[in-house]
């Protein structure tokens, strides 16, 4: 047993040397010193205070997305869905602080309504996808695409339409909310809130996953929802609950981005945390425990290649490559391990 | 001002371009119906598109061959469809995770060899309009129909044949087969690894296909990111098409028409609300989920990864 889990670990290091690799014949190529783009990233991520904090401030919407997939992945559910999730959170933040800005009430309570609010809408939004599975027979992969479209139209909507700006709308976003209702931050814009319940959030679908009786049951209805079934588990309230927490979950996410990090909604807010979310949780083979480290080095690969266009004018887009190649090698790694050692 | 749109000529600019629009969506969803027909899922079809896009765009751009430049793109997506295969058939990977693995390195790959290669948006001359003849002079209806250019009369000329394949040939009663009950084809003596391999590699090249066409036939340029969001569109309108090629046909037709309407609204500054008409294709995907709930049932394999039971 101690030993499969140092098998597992070597392979996700091999596929980690394996990528960096080829992503550094991918620099050389594009005519970038390969050893100084490195360097480069890794100031950009670490190098200054303000950069850390960039880095911190990616980390949370991540870590929130991550771990809510964990949650309908454990359920055996693909939800696909999560980018829409988050921007209904983000929707719902909105339009509670938009409707209690001119009220009377301490802006702390406006923002922890705002909050609570996006996780509703976050959760609606789940909920959908899972009628849709549960009582229309769509699979959820579908239904959740079709709703990330629906909450993309959804906000340009309310941009443009009844939210827009004072005079013409823009792709710019709503008018930003008064300073009183932007949740405290440290310096510039890390809000300790916001990692703080994201942190929470990872440990706690970590105790719930792995130890409570819900968790393991909603294990045993993603990896057999028939044998469940038959053992007495409410099957479809099971996974429509995954649904409602992970939606939750991306909602909380949406929420943070719109009351600490752009204080107003825009267009696109859920900005590919979403997707990121899912690659995460598969590098991680679905361990809650991992989320951290993983989620950070995804983080700081994003905020540091931006530097790379700064200093090389190469497009921070790198990043998105790197990250990629890591997922598909690691899918590869698992796939020769599994050939040649067993199935884990 | 609404009595513009009903002018014939407005008529048949609407319907014009709604027809030409459809293209990419044609390309891509007949070749993810291939692969969803086999069993498998390819969620990756838009980081296909993009590159397909930008592959077209650069030879062209380069060496001013346009057919050099749809072959490159063929090839590109051939190349992305072959690891997908071999990522989903040979690993089992999650076809959902790998899939949209393929579609973010497709992104960020296109974005990359953008700036790294070309640095600014260029134009270049697309391929032509071909009318065909007599046909092309009947009044309207030829202008809708028969004055567009080749890529478009491909796409069209696409769904009769792959229905033809899939329904009348040997090679698609394995591919439904595959994709029904891969156990039982295999027992029969079918090798579910290379119809599979068969199927995502041609997905690839058609939506490498596809991609070309928005770069190199309809729009002539080419920008980060500018399939935007067709490649997904693509897989739900499989889905939409309930896994028929004329279902595909009449769902891409549906999407385009109604893009076109609005781009059309757009450009006639007809006093509905901008934000209203740029709506109009998402709350048409919400009809279109709404409309498709358990009316059909997808193969049965699909998503499964097939493993031999030794």
């Amino acid at each position: 047993m101690k030993k499969n889990v140092w098998v597992n670990i070597g392979f996700q290091a091999g596929a980690l040397v394996l990528a960096l690799l080829i992503t550094t014949l991918i620099l050389a190529a594009a005519g970038a010193p390969p050893l100084k783009a490195y360097g480069s990233i890794l100031n950009g991520a670490f190098g200054s205070s303000n950069n850390i904090v960039a880095v911190l401030i990616t980390w949370a919407p991540l870590l929130l997305t991550t771990v809510g997939v964990l949650i309908t992945f454990s359920a055996g559910l693909w939800n696909i869905g999560v980018e829409g999730q988050m921007t209904l959170g983000a929707i719902f933040a909105t339009w509670m602080l938009r409707m209690l800005q001119d009220t009377n009430l301490p802006p702390a309570l406006i923002i922890i309504l705002g909050i609570l609010w996006g996780m509703v809408g976050g959760a609606l939004w789940a909920s959908l996808a899972g009628a849709l599975k549960t009582f229309g027979g769509v699979n959820e992969i579908f239904g959740g695409l079709g709703l990330n479209f629906v909450s993309t139209a959804l906000t340009i909507y309310l941009v443009f339409g009844p939210w827009k700006r004072p005079g013409v709308g823009s792709m710019s976003g709503t008018q930003p909310f008064n300073e009183a209702l932007w949740l405290p931050t440290l310096g510039t814009g890390l809000s300790p809130w916001g990692l703080g319940l994201s942190i929470l959030a990872v440990i706690l679908v970590y105790l719930l996953l792995r130890g409570t009786y819900f968790g393991l049951r909603l294990k045993a209805v993603g990896k057999n929802m028939k044998a469940s079934y038959l053992l007495g588990i409410p099957t479809w309230q099971y996974s429509m609950f995954a649904f409602l927490l992970c939606g939750a979950l991306a909602g909380l996410a949406g929420a943070i981005q719109v009351e600490s990090v752009y204080h107003r909604l825009l267009p696109n807010i859920s900005n590919g945390y979403g997707f990121l979310g899912l690659l995460v949780a598969m590098l991680i083979n679905y361990q809650a425990i991992w989320v951290i480290p993983i989620a950070l080095f995804f983080a700081a690969l994003n905020v540091g290649s931006v530097q790379l266009q700064i200093v090389y004018k190469m497009d921070s887009s790198f990043a998105g490559v790197l990250q990629d190649l890591l997922v598909l090698l690691v899918l590869l790694g698992q796939g020769v391990r599994e050939r040649f050692l067993g199935k884990a | 001002m609404i009595s513009d749109l009903l002018s014939v000529t407005v008529l048949i600019g609407i319907l014009a371009s709604g027809i030409r629009l459809a293209t990419p969506y044609l390309y891509a969803a007949i070749g993810e119906t291939f692969g969803q027909k086999s069993g498998v899922l390819n969620l990756g079809v838009e980081g296909q598109m993009l590159l397909g896009s930008f592959a077209a765009f650069y030879v062209t751009f380069k060496t001013g061959n346009l057919w050099l430049g749809l072959l490159t793109a063929m090839l590109v997506g051939a190349l992305m469809g072959l690891a997908m295969a071999y990522v989903t058939v040979n690993l089992h990977a999650q076809q959902g995770i790998s899939g949209i693995g393929f579609y973010l390195f497709g992104l960020g790959m296109s974005e990359l060899l953008f700036q790294s290669l070309m640095g600014s948006v260029e134009t270049i001359q697309g391929f032509p309009k071909v009318h065909i003849p007599f046909l092309s002079d009947i009044p309207g209806i030829g202008e809708i129909f028969f004055s567009q250019n080749a890529l478009v009369y491909g796409a069209y000329l696409l769904v009769p044949l792959a229905w033809f394949v899939l329904n009348k040939t040997t090679l698609g009663l394995k591919i439904r087969a595959v994709g029904e009950n891969p156990d039982a084809a295999d027992s029969l003596g079918v090798s579910v690894a290379r119809v599979r391999y068969f199927t995502i590699i041609l997905g690839g090249t058609l939506s490498g296909i596809a991609g070309a066409s928005l770069s190199i036939a309809l729009l002539n340029v080419f920008q980060q990111g500018m399939t935007s969001g067709q490649g997904f569109i693509a897989v739900a309108l499989v889905y939409f098409g309930a896994w028929r090629p004329v279902g595909v046909l009449g769902g891409a037709l549906l999407f385009s028409l109604v893009n076109s309407l609005q781009l059309w609204i757009q450009v006639l500054g007809i006093p509905i609300p901008s934000d209203i008409a740029v709506m109009m294709p998402y709350v048409l995907t919400i009809l279109v989920l709404v409309a498709t709930v358990s009316r059909v049932r997808a193969p049965s394999a699909l998503s499964k990864p097939f493993e031999r039971e030794d």
